[in-house]
């Protein structure tokens, strides 16, 4: 058999056998909807993935200590601190501590002749300046966070004074990382922020 | 062209060559299917090919060497050709074409894809070298030990008929 003959047999033989093949309906709608079922299963799986990344990163955020919400942001007021926010210690806590909000209290930029600075030293005492008076007292910090504080003697200079003692009184627990301090009253409400005084 | 255009002017013919390489109905409509599928997700792509319709052959003939490599895969006999849906052709010798599609399934998936991108689908072996990622000289080596198989094979038949 010659070549030439054979490949006219083969252009026979696939002719027919590819008219035999029964018509295959609806093959635009079959691959579209294949596709865009893969294309939701890859969004959900995408969706699913990116809401654990969320999670495993907020937890690991807060277990860095750093997750406490920004400061000033709407959240803040009503949040309590968590089971996950690290143990404030009387070494965390050390240093000076500028406010940055003092539940109802909104006069934090007017001018005073003193930096209304906190300040917590690692021995149980605390001192401090209102904007234009001296303060100063003891604390106590238990493994929990609870906390409480003694308020010392005082002058009564006028002037915008910026609520220290109120604060430290009210505080019934506090949580703190390295650049945030937090106060919360016994009902869980977040009564002022501080940050760390640079 | 839309991609629903594109499928309605030419997804009979992916089916078509679907079952020439491959020699099953159903595994043919499932090469045109995953071959329209991979167009549809990249259609922005293949319409901008030269020619859309070769790129997507090229999907469904490389579908088909994947599935073939496979270790799950198992070569599906060649269907017999289903006579009543075949356009009559008095000029077709049936006997003899049914005996050379058998010889054809006994080829390796490769040299069965490349006599069908030669004598059915008219390509030039160049055009069917760059569509496999192979080279001229691979394809027309390729194609002569597919003939020379195929030859083989019709004059055994041949002379086994004189015995009996």
């Amino acid at each position: 058999m010659s070549k030439t003959e054979l490949e006219e047999d083969l252009r026979t033989t696939f002719e027919r056998a590819a008219a035999s093949v029964p018509l295959a309906p609806d093959l635009a709608s079959r691959a579209t909807t294949g596709v865009r079922r893969a294309q939701r299963r890859t969004w959900l799986a995408a969706g699913a993935a990116a809401a654990a990344v969320a999670v495993v990163a907020g937890v690991a955020f807060s277990l860095n200590g750093s997750s406490a919400p920004v400061a000033g942001s709407p959240s803040a007021a009503a949040t309590t601190p968590a089971a996950t926010t690290p143990v404030t210690t009387m070494q965390t806590l050390a240093g000076s501590w500028r406010p940055v909000r003092l539940d109802g209290f909104t006069a934090l930029k007017a001018a005073r002749p003193d930096d209304p600075l906190l300040t917590f030293n690692s021995d149980g005492t605390w001192t401090g300046s209102d904007g234009c008076n001296g303060l100063q007292g003891t604390f106590t910090i238990g493994q929990r966070g609870e906390f409480s504080a003694r308020v010392g003697a005082q002058r009564l200079v006028g002037c915008d004074n910026v609520p220290h003692t109120a604060i430290l009184q009210a505080a019934k627990r506090i949580v703190s990382n390295q650049a945030t301090l937090q106060f919360f009253a016994g009902d869980g409400r977040e009564v002022a922020r501080y940050a760390r005084a640079r | 062209m839309e991609f629903e255009e594109y499928v309605s002017a030419r997804g009979q013919e992916l089916v078509r060559l679907g079952f020439t390489v491959s020699g099953d109905y159903q595994r043919a409509e499932d090469l045109a299917q995953i071959a329209l599928m991979q167009a549809f997700r990249a259609w922005r792509k293949v319409q901008r090919a030269d020619d859309p319709h070769n790129y997507v052959r090229r999907i469904l003939i490389n579908s088909y060497l994947s599935m073939t490599r496979r270790r799950s895969f198992t070569e599906a006999p060649a269907a017999e050709i289903d006579t009543e849906t075949t356009v009559p052709d008095p000029a077709t010798d049936i006997v003899n074409s049914d005996d050379l599609w058998r010889a054809l399934a006994r080829l390796s998936a490769r040299e069965r894809v490349v006599l069908v991108l030669r004598y059915y689908q008219d390509m030039d072996d160049r055009t069917i070298a760059d569509l496999l990622g192979i080279k001229p000289s691979s394809v027309r080596a390729t194609a002569s030990r597919a003939l020379a198989a195929l030859r083989k094979s019709r004059q055994s038949h041949r002379v086994d008929e004189r015995l009996s």
